[in-house]
């Protein structure tokens, strides 16, 4: 990848080919940019992250400004004021909307890479090692995957919000979203594991695999130079369908009223507006689809990544 | 060398002995399955598992590989002893780039600063028949030919000067120019490296044009090795004989396909192998005893060891 001025890179409206060709990132990266629905996913996606980065800056109010109460009141329609109308508190609803975007994030990325690194973590030990092992790691997945986990999640909130009490973890901010972040992690990560096991399982075969012992290869380098990255664009597929998937169970964690009530979240925006849906729709309406189109972004670039890194699509 | 081994309860390669002198060639020749690979990389001490070796000794250069401890072996693979595989479109990592695949061997096995790594490399290269080897350092194997890959292979095995070179049928996937070119190269830098190799093939073109001296396997034993020429010319296990038999020829007219000899039945299975001398249910001359006893090597004239009661093998029960 060095050595290749900047120029040369961004080719990509020249049909000619290059003097050194494309390597596989570069080719996912121009396929994922053909591929329609994985570019809209990702404009979805960067679209978040942009608000997520920007909110401070764009939001027209701040978040906890109830202010709007004085003069417009509570739930009042869409104006020049407050262009998504105020909630049932009195709160800007563009502006809760926006502030809600970090929190999804962060709940997706963290509990996903907490979910990552378990699942892969334990697939790559189960995959490459075998046997017992990995007899005894994949009845320990399944276990995690039959448990139901909102139930738990619910449960040990509730409980955590009590227990950390008189502890030193009492000081943490946003403890309950920490909880839920670690918890989504904790109980995520099967399907990441199961997918890990099987790419172990079909690369510690493969021939280049095979080859690389055969010229010196350590283990470690088996695994983190050979293995590991052939196995990477599947594993990251999953991981952005599962962070789509975090901020939806986040959103009905909250939207149960089990969140954290010193965030802001599009699940709680929901929860405080949704019993005054006929009076004013759009205290609902905007969280509802702020959270429909973060999470359909991450499922369409997720699919997207998975044409644009499966091989056999190659021309 | 001399390693029985054992793939689960079935035994896989048995009893198999061969030598290969200081840059000699050896063709190890046998139809599929007869356990050609299997025991190429068992001298690595690489059978896939569940495979392993049950017993027996690999020497190389005065040591015995099976007492050396997984980290000893691993600096000798790839350093003293390199392989080239069958298949160039898989043996190499898809998502590294060429260059990083030849150095990370240099990484391991020679601590070689940058610079000198690179020239190292790009020499090879040059030997190998690949010109531009900066351009072709920062390319990805799909981007390259089949030839092409096979030189990168074989460059990468040579790359730390091993005394042992194996050659799993280096060319069967390639076209047969190509498979020219590749054989052609192999000669030339295994005289210029003083390299020993050993050639896995079924092809006994191949093998008539480059060994010095030829094994050839039978449902996981080795029936009989020799000089390739004495061999060749003068085949004395009757299994040799078929095979050579079964080559079709240019200066022999088959009338049609079905005119070309062929050895009836098949390759027996290894679970449950026949008794005796393991050639004697598609064997011409097999008599009582060779169905009951099973032949231990003989040795004929200059070096040709033949397993076979009718070739004055003594026979034992087994």
């Amino acid at each position: 990848m060095s050595g290749v001025p900047a120029g040369q890179i961004a080719v990509p409206t020249a049909r000619r080919r290059l003097p050194r060709g494309p390597g596989n990132l570069r080719q996912g990266w121009d396929r994922l940019r053909r591929n329609r629905t994985g570019f809209l996913g990702l404009c979805l996606v960067t679209l978040v992250v942009l608000i997520a980065i920007l909110a401070p800056m764009i939001a027209p109010y701040a978040p906890n400004d109830q202010s709007a109460m004085l003069h417009f009141g509570a739930q009042a329609p869409p104006s020049a004021a407050h262009w998504f109308g105020t909630d049932r508190s009195g709160y800007d609803v563009l502006t809760r909307t926006l502030y809600g975007a970090p929190t999804a994030l962060l709940v997706g990325l963290g509990a996903m890479l907490i979910a990552a690194v378990i699942g892969v973590t334990v697939g790559a030990l189960a995959g490459y090692l075998g046997g017992f092992a990995d007899e005894l790691l994949m009845r320990a997945t399944e276990f995690f995957l039959v448990i139901p986990v909102f139930i738990v999640i619910l449960a040990v909130v509730r409980l955590f919000g009590v227990v950390v009490i008189g502890t030193p973890l009492e000081g943490l901010p946003f403890l309950k979203l920490d909880a839920i972040i670690v918890l989504l992690g904790l109980f995520g990560w099967p399907p990441l594991a199961r997918l890990a096991r099987a790419e172990f399982l079909r690369l510690k075969q493969a021939e280049f695999v095979e080859a690389a012992r055969c010229i010196g290869a350590r283990r470690r380098d088996i695994v983190f130079r050979h293995i590991l990255p052939n196995a990477l664009p599947s594993l990251v597929v999953v991981t952005a369908l599962g962070i789509g998937s975090a901020i939806l169970a986040e959103a009905m964690i909250s939207f149960l009223g089990f969140g954290d009530p010193k965030t802001i979240s599009w699940g709680q925006s929901l929860y405080f507006n949704y019993q005054v849906l006929r009076v004013a729709p759009w205290a609902v309406l905007a969280p509802g689809m702020a959270i429909f189109l973060t999470v359909l972004g991450f499922n369409l670039l997720a699919d997207g990544l998975s044409d644009a890194f499966n091989p056999r699509l190659k021309q | 060398m001399d390693f029985p081994s054992r793939a689960g309860a079935v035994r896989a390669i048995d009893d198999v002995a061969f030598t290969v002198g200081r840059q000699e060639t050896l063709g190890l020749v046998g139809e599929s399955g007869s356990g050609k690979t299997l025991s190429s990389l068992a001298v690595l001490r690489l059978v896939p598992p569940p495979a392993r070796i049950v017993a027996g000794r690999i020497v190389f250069e005065g040591q015995d590989l099976l007492t050396l401890n997984s980290a000893q072996m691993a600096a000798l693979r790839g350093r003293r002893i390199a392989m080239v595989f069958q298949n160039p479109a898989y043996s190499l990592n898809p998502i590294l780039s060429i260059g990083a695949q030849l150095t990370e061997i240099l990484a391991w096995h020679e601590k070689l600063p940058r610079r000198a790594a690179h020239d190292h490399i790009a020499e090879l290269l040059r030997l190998v028949g690949i010109t531009d080897a900066p351009a072709r350092l920062r390319q990805f194997p799909h981007e390259l030919s089949g030839g092409m890959k096979q030189r990168i292979c074989i460059a990468r095995a040579l790359l730390c000067h091993p005394a042992l070179l194996l050659a799993d049928e280096p060319t069967t996937n390639l076209d047969v120019t190509i498979q020219a070119q590749i054989l052609d190269l192999l000669q030339q830098l295994k005289d210029r490296f003083a390299t020993s190799m050993i050639l896995v093939t079924h092809d006994m073109g191949v093998v008539a044009r480059m060994a010095d001296r030829i094994s050839v396997m039978y449902a996981g034993t080795v029936c009989e090795t020799g000089n390739a020429a004495t061999l060749l010319r003068s085949p004395l296990h009757p299994y040799t004989r078929a095979l050579l038999e079964s080559m079709p020829r240019a200066d022999r007219s088959y009338q049609t396909v079905r005119s070309l000899p062929v050895i009836p039945g098949r390759i027996p299975s290894l679970a449950d192998p026949p008794a005796g001398c393991r050639f004697h249910p598609r064997c011409p001359e097999a008599e009582a005893d060779c169905r009951k006893l099973r032949p231990m090597p003989v040795t004929l004239g200059s070096g040709h060891v033949v397993s076979c009661l009718k070739r004055g093998s003594q026979g034992v029960l087994a």
